[in-house]
């Protein structure tokens, strides 16, 4: 389990949808703003990145002082952002593939409303699961 | 490409790698200069930048360029040294706080938008002063001793002609100890180039002496480096200088100090001159020959393959000795410092290949020496000339990297070079349009110093703004951890710039920590700095900030108030958003000509009481379509149109408050801001109305602020309400304006104060005009309570009405007087009032007599039935709409006072309903009636369940027994079981028992089940058949007291509320039509009167159970009639009776009977005896086949007759017989028997066929097939005895 972990699905028009803060480190006061403002300037290269390569995966494409960004962009450009301290690529990847198919069931929902805030409860502790299993 | 040169970096370059000329002078030098606030070095400078001075040159190699620019940059001696860290720092803090406050004037204004903010060119968006700070940065580590282009070149020593002996005082001077270390550490040549030069006043007067000093100091000096400088040749000092060259040097100690008043054109011609001279003739030349000098030694020394190979063989024998990195190990004389002077001034000279070979040497040996310092040093200037030849990319980058990180590697003696090489790289990264790598290295430059690393972080963001595509977010981002570090350094006013540029990025995102953290922070420093007003805008858009979690959510709502409470007064804010209006609950309840009785009345949904007032209403008043009456038309047009509401009367406008946050907030003063406009009677002021209604902002506040000013503090009042909202919460506030005048009213937002501090507004306006958009096109003829304007009319009368005693809950059955009170606080009069009531099972209109009478005893039953006549017409009235009697009129304090019945009939939540309608005594008011609706909700509990079960009377004809099941279904409550009646006058019942015996307890406790049995009579028919019994109808009558005391009265059903429910519970159970073949029953009970509550009203319950039906399967009954027992002497002969069977008809159509009698069944019925017992009795029908016996065995096996009942008998007479019976008609049959043994005889076997003949018309009816039309009956059992006569 890293120490540091934000994940946070944004949507294609760059709205965050879902965050949740996954580390297993004591959360500090201004530290949800901090992970906000680095995962929201990550956008940006993953806006150049996205179009070079056909993977889904990113990889790590950003970093502020030991914090890593990394990415997974689905087919419908909504980008799921991990913020994390630790180098484990494959743990990563096999996370976002999980949650990736987490969110495809949420948008078989009829009732969800793509671009909206994803607030199933249950989708947070399989997130929640998942990160505890992979990073 | 361009050219290198012109670049930014190359400016730079050719700016900053210059050759230096040490300044010395004597003090008199300094004050002739001062004159003209200048120093002797201001003076000089502006004429050592030379952009024309074409200079041929000729270094190593022997091809000549000509110099076109050239630059010298001239310090004191004291100054040539490297400056003191500190001072630096103070100087670069100076520079940023100053620019901070230059730039902050129009920091109040909006940022920019972003596309704007894309749109602007480079230079006009990076604050000027970054250049600057940039150069002080760079000029932190000059005169380093590991670098050679800050080595003087050449020494300008200055005397005043007023000096006394001045050729001893350039010796002095040149001589003294202050020569800086450079040059006594043996870091450098101490042999320089010295130029003299003797400064003259022209203020002193004659220049005699100054010639007999110069001629003197060239014969001592030699003839070259001697000059003359005359200055001041103004006398007057007041010289304009359209460009003043020493404009950079301007004070903010003397602004208005002119500098350079004493030199006019002449003067600066010569300065021009000697500099000119002193570059050209003197400082080039000698670089030149340096340079060559240098080179041949380099050559000699380094190059060719000899020296290679030596070189490395002494390198490696040098590596025993200690490292000593910072010491003077590589004095002037070592070859090491020579490389590098002349790669420095051939740099300086622009011969930029010699400088590359050069220092290329060089690198390799300081890296085998590992002189990190050094090496890195030449690794920048080889990456610099790399960039100045536009040569392999690159390599220059590799370069400038190299020497970073060899900086950075150095700790923090190296940082600042490492700074100064990073600003470079980041030059020539921009130079090449690289942004982002030019980001990367601002952010590698920001080290521990936060100032600096703020400059270098804004710097960066800037790089992310002018990157191809621009990376905005990147942008904002850096800018806040720009503002972030310059909060640190208590640069309040840079971090609030940076802090604005990020907010255009920012503007309206989503990302909700992100807005928070900016706004709030901008809010606070602009609070510190005692901008509240910009403060608190700032802060509002944080206030509604349910996803912070609650200590974030305090400090934002504590630091709020702290700035509300520094501007001293109740800030006004037009949209705060705490609380958050919730809209869509917004409701406006006005009494137009519907008034309501209470709030309840108000939820209930237009349509039902529009159902219910259908036919009290009078239609709408037709228009008399006449042009005699254009008034009247528009005037009711128009009331149609809009809302009216009456003066006086208050409009009840009902809004959700939602406090987002999980802490609780106060808010007071809560109360709607109207707008009253005098009567307009045009019609076209409607429109205009409409147009008004798009006010701007402005006038929204103005009105808001206004509130009740004193103009309008007449024409209507509002009420204020406090609420204080928990974490969370959402509760509705109940407004109210009162119209005091007629006019328009205008309800136009809502206003309140949070905490008692800031004031808040809200307008509907801009959000009900979408919402009427939307109504539109769905329903045109909405009643419009969106709109929010009113038209006031004349006071008129209202009546106020409730209905008294009413309970909330009560148990089904109850039945119980109430009081309706109406009041009418106007001394107009109101008349013809109607009212109706939705359910009148529930709850029925009484007599106006009953008032006085006591209930129940009013239901009491008398002896003489002289009211019965009345019932009848009460019933008849009470049920559509009721008509107060004409002379009704309310006025006045006095209530007026009307009895009310109600009886809760079944259990359940009761929705009751009452409608009254009256009209005005005044008929001149625009409104001509009104209605008083009232809304009542009654839960009723299940008290007693009553069922009946019918049985048909064997032995009587029109007789009935009745089971009567009582099932007390409450928790707690006992029953005192009354009375049973039976309605209708053809039916009497009575006890099979004395009630005492089945029931002497009286009370029926919870839960408690009774069973009793009737006996139900139909007493028309008795009454035809025998009088004589007629009396006894009278005497048990249709009640039947079911207590125990016969003390107590019974009460008459047929009086005026107990006749008038049964009647709507006929109708609700069924249909009102009397049905001869049912029957009625109301079962009267009385609460258990306990202690406790001996004030409870004295009330009855009545329970009704209507059309219990007493239709057997078949409708024809009958009944054998005849003697039971006989004596009969057998020995004479058999013995003849004679019966007689009564049938009658009860269905309404002719049916056809068939009586058979058989003798062969009496025979079966005998065989069911076991024959074991068969005692004395003869059987003589043995005679019958025995195949039947079988049959009939299973269908009567269960009758088990008194053994030996049966004897030989016989049927006599024809034993079918036919006939037809006339619909309820009754006939009778004669039969007749044999019997010629004596015993006891069951006469039951005889068959009854039946067959309904439907008339003609009811054949239709009958298809359904819903009843028999036919079929057969088993014979009752008759018993009859026959004995011998003796």
């Amino acid at each position: 389990m890293a120490g540091t972990a934000c994940f946070m699905i944004v949507s294609r028009n760059d709205i965050p949808i879902y965050e949740a803060e996954v580390g297993s480190a004591l959360k500090k006061e201004d530290a949800a703003q901090q992970h906000q403002f680095i995962l929201h300037a990550a956008l940006d290269i993953v806006q150049d990145l996205a179009w070079t390569t056909s993977a889904m995966f990113l990889k790590a494409i950003d970093r502020f002082n030991d914090l890593v960004v990394s990415v997974y962009v689905t087919a419908g450009h909504t980008r799921l952002m991990l913020l994390h301290d630790s180098r484990n690529d494959d743990g990563i990847k096999s996370f976002f593939q999980e949650v990736h198919e987490l969110y495809i069931k949420i948008l078989l929902n009829p009732l969800y409303l793509p671009g909206s805030r994803i607030t199933s409860s249950h989708f947070d502790t399989k997130v929640r699961a998942l990160a505890r299993k992979y990073l | 490409m361009v050219d290198p040169a012109n670049t930014p970096l190359g400016r730079m370059l050719l700016d900053e790698i210059t050759p230096v000329v040490m300044v010395l002078r004597t003090n008199l030098v300094e004050e002739t200069c001062q004159k003209n606030g200048l120093s002797l070095i201001q003076m000089l400078s502006p004429f050592c930048a030379f952009n024309n001075i074409d200079v041929p040159v000729r270094t190593a190699s022997d091809q000549p360029y000509r110099l076109q620019k050239f630059k010298l940059r001239l310090f004191y001696a004291s100054d040539i040294r490297q400056p003191n860290v500190e001072v630096a720092k103070e100087r670069v803090k100076e520079v940023i706080t100053l620019a901070g406050e230059e730039n902050f004037s129009n920091l109040c204004s909006d940022p920019p938008q972003i596309e704007t903010v894309l749109t602007t060119s480079q230079s006009e968006l990076i604050p000027s002063w970054f250049p600057f700070f940039n150069k002080e940065l760079v000029r932190t580590v000059s005169f380093s001793d590991h670098e050679a282009f800050d080595h003087p070149v050449a020494c300008l020593l200055v005397v005043s002609s007023r000096d006394e002996e001045p050729i001893n005082r350039f010796v002095d001077l040149f001589n003294s100890d202050q020569l800086p270390s450079l040059l006594s550490d043996g870091a450098m040549d101490p042999k320089i180039l010295k130029y003299y030069l003797l400064l003259h006043d022209n203020q002193d007067g004659t220049s005699e002496k100054t010639t007999k000093f110069l001629t003197e100091m060239r014969s001592t000096f030699g003839s070259n480096d001697c000059g003359l400088l005359c200055v001041n040749s103004s006398q007057d000092g007041l010289v304009e200088h359209q460009e003043n060259p020493w404009a950079l040097y301007r004070t903010e100690s003397s602004p208005n100090h002119r500098l350079g008043c004493f030199l006019n054109i002449d003067d600066m011609d010569e300065l021009q001159n000697v500099m000119q001279d002193l570059s050209s003739k003197h400082i080039i030349p000698h670089m030149e020959q340096k340079i060559r000098v240098l080179n041949q030694q380099v050559s000699a020394t380094r190059r060719g393959f000899r020296n290679q190979i030596k070189n490395l063989w002494w390198r490696k024998g040098k590596e025993d000795t200690p490292d000593t990195p910072n010491g003077p190990m590589y004095t002037f004389s070592s070859i090491e410092s020579q490389i590098r002077v002349l790669g420095d001034y051939a740099f300086m000279l622009r011969d930029y290949e010699l400088a590359l070979s050069n220092y290329r040497l060089l690198s390799t040996d300081y890296k085998i020496d590992k002189v990190w310092k050094r090496y890195a040093g030449v690794q920048e200037m080889m990456g610099l000339t790399y960039f100045m030849l536009d040569q392999s990319r690159k390599d220059a980058e590799y370069c400038m990297e190299n020497a970073f990180n060899t900086y950075l590697k150095l700790g923090s003696s190296g940082q600042r070079n490492a700074t100064r090489c990073g600003l470079r790289w980041v030059e020539m990264l921009k130079t090449r349009d690289q942004f982002k790598e030019a980001t990367t290295v601002y952010f590698r430059i920001s080290g521990e110093e936060p100032l600096h690393s703020a400059v270098m972080l804004e710097q960066a963001s800037y790089c992310y703004l002018f990157a191809k595509p621009p990376m905005l977010r990147k942008y904002g981002f850096h800018l806040v951890l720009s503002g972030d570090l310059y909060k640190k350094c208590d640069q309040m006013k840079h971090a609030i710039r940076t802090y604005r540029g990020a907010l255009t990025v920012f503007t309206g995102t989503k990302w909700s920590h992100i807005r928070d953290h900016v706004h709030f922070h901008i809010g606070k420093w602009y609070a510190f700095l005692g901008m509240f007003d910009v403060a608190i805008n700032h802060i509002l858009e944080v206030l509604a900030c349910g996803h912070q979690s609650k200590t974030t959510q305090e400090l934002f709502l504590r630091d709020f108030f702290q700035i509300v409470q520094k501007t001293g007064k109740t800030f006004e804010v037009s949209r705060l958003q705490l609380p958050v209006i919730d809209i869509p609950s917004l409701k406006v309840v006005f009494e137009d000509h519907r008034t309501y009785a209470s709030s309840e009345a108000v939820g209930v949904k237009e349509s039902l009481w529009r159902s219910l007032e259908e036919d009290i209403m009078p239609s709408l008043p037709t228009i008399r379509s006449n042009w005699l009456e254009p008034r009247a038309k528009l005037l009711s047009k128009k009331l149609k149109e809009s809302n009216v509401c009456v003066a006086g009367e208050a409009i009840k406008v009902e809004i959700g408050f939602k406090n987002p946050l999980q802490i609780l907030i106060s808010i007071s003063s809560v109360s709607l801001i109207c707008e009253h406009s005098a009567r307009s009677d045009e019609i076209e002021v409607d429109p205009n109305s409409t147009t008004t209604e798009n006010q701007n902002d402005d006038q929204f506040r103005k009105l808001a602020t206004s509130g009740v000013c004193s103009s309008e503090m007449s024409s209507f009042t509002v009420s204020e309400v406090d609420i204080s909202l928990g974490g969370g919460e959402t509760l509705l506030a109940q407004l109210t304006v009162t119209p005091r005048l007629e006019g328009t009213l205008k309800i136009v937002g809502v206003r309140w104060k949070l905490s008692g501090s800031v004031a808040g507004f809200y307008d509907f306006n801009s959000d009900l005009v979408k919402k009427k958009v939307a109504k539109k096109r769905r329903k045109t003829t909405q009643p419009t309570t969106d709109n929010l304007e009113f038209l006031v009319i004349k006071t008129l009368p209202k009546l106020e009405g409730c209905i008294r005693h009413l309970p909330k809950t009560v148990y089904a059955g109850d039945l119980r007087h109430l009081d309706l009170v109406l009041r009418n606080p106007f001394e107009t009069s109101v008349k013809s009032i109607k009212m109706k009531i939705n359910h009148p099972r529930f709850l029925s209109i009484g007599n106006q007599e009953v008032m006085d009478m006591e209930f129940p005893a009013c239901l009491e039953k008398k002896m003489n039935s002289a009211e019965s006549d009345t019932r009848v017409k009460t019933n008849s009235t009470s049920d559509t709409v009721f008509l107060f009697p004409e002379d009704a009129l309310i006025h006045g304090e006095t209530p007026f006072i009307w009895p009310l019945w109600l009886r809760a009939a079944t259990h359940g939540n009761i929705s009751l309903y009452i409608t009254i309608y009256y009209e005005m005594g005044d008929t001149s008011t625009v409104m001509r009636y009104r209605v008083l609706r009232m809304h009542y909700n009654l839960e009723v509990l299940p008290s007693l369940d009553l069922s009946f079960q019918i049985s048909h009377c064997p032995s009587r004809l029109q007789e009935f027994l009745v089971r009567m099941d009582v099932v007390n279904r409450t928790s707690s409550k006992s029953f005192k079981v009354h009375q049973l009646s039976s309605v209708g006058n053809k039916w009497e019942i009575s006890l099979l028992q004395p009630i005492d015996s089945i029931f002497p307890s009286e009370l029926l406790l919870a839960g408690q089940a009774l069973s009793c049995f009737f006996k139900l009579k139909n007493g028309r028919n008795s009454v035809i058949d025998k009088d004589e019994d007629s009396s006894i109808s009278t005497l048990e009558g249709s009640d039947i007291r079911l207590s125990c005391r016969s003390n107590e009265p019974l009460f008459d059903i047929y009086r005026s509320p107990l006749v008038d429910f049964h009647h709507y519970e006929r109708v609700h159970q069924g249909t009102a039509q009397e049905n001869p073949n049912t029957v009625d029953f109301i079962l009267i009970s009385r609460p258990e009167r306990s202690e406790g509550d001996s004030e409870q009203p004295n009330n009855l319950f009545s329970h009704h159970a209507c059309h219990c039906s007493i239709a057997n399967t078949s409708p024809i009954w009958w009944l054998m009639e005849g003697p039971r027992t006989i004596h009969h002497n057998f020995s004479s002969s058999f013995c003849k009776i004679k019966l007689k069977m009564t049938i009658h008809n009860s269905s309404d159509a002719v049916a056809s009977i068939r009586i058979e009698t058989s003798d062969s069944t009496s025979s079966a019925n005998k065989t069911s005896v076991p024959s074991g017992n068969e005692a004395g009795w003869h059987d003589v029908s043995l005679l019958n086949d025995v195949k039947v016996t079988s049959d009939v065995l299973g269908t009567r096996v269960g009758k088990s007759l008194p053994q030996g009942c049966v004897s030989p008998f016989i049927w006599s007479g024809v034993s079918s017989t036919r006939f037809k019976l006339e619909p309820m008609s009754t006939t009778e049959i004669p039969l007749q028997i044999c019997v010629f043994s004596p015993g006891t005889y069951d006469l039951s076997n005889y068959i009854l066929h039946w067959n309904c003949l439907p008339s003609n018309d009811q054949v239709n009816q009958r298809a359904g097939g819903t009843k028999k039309s036919s079929g057969t009956c088993q014979g009752h059992p008759y018993y009859l005895t026959v004995l011998q006569s003796s």
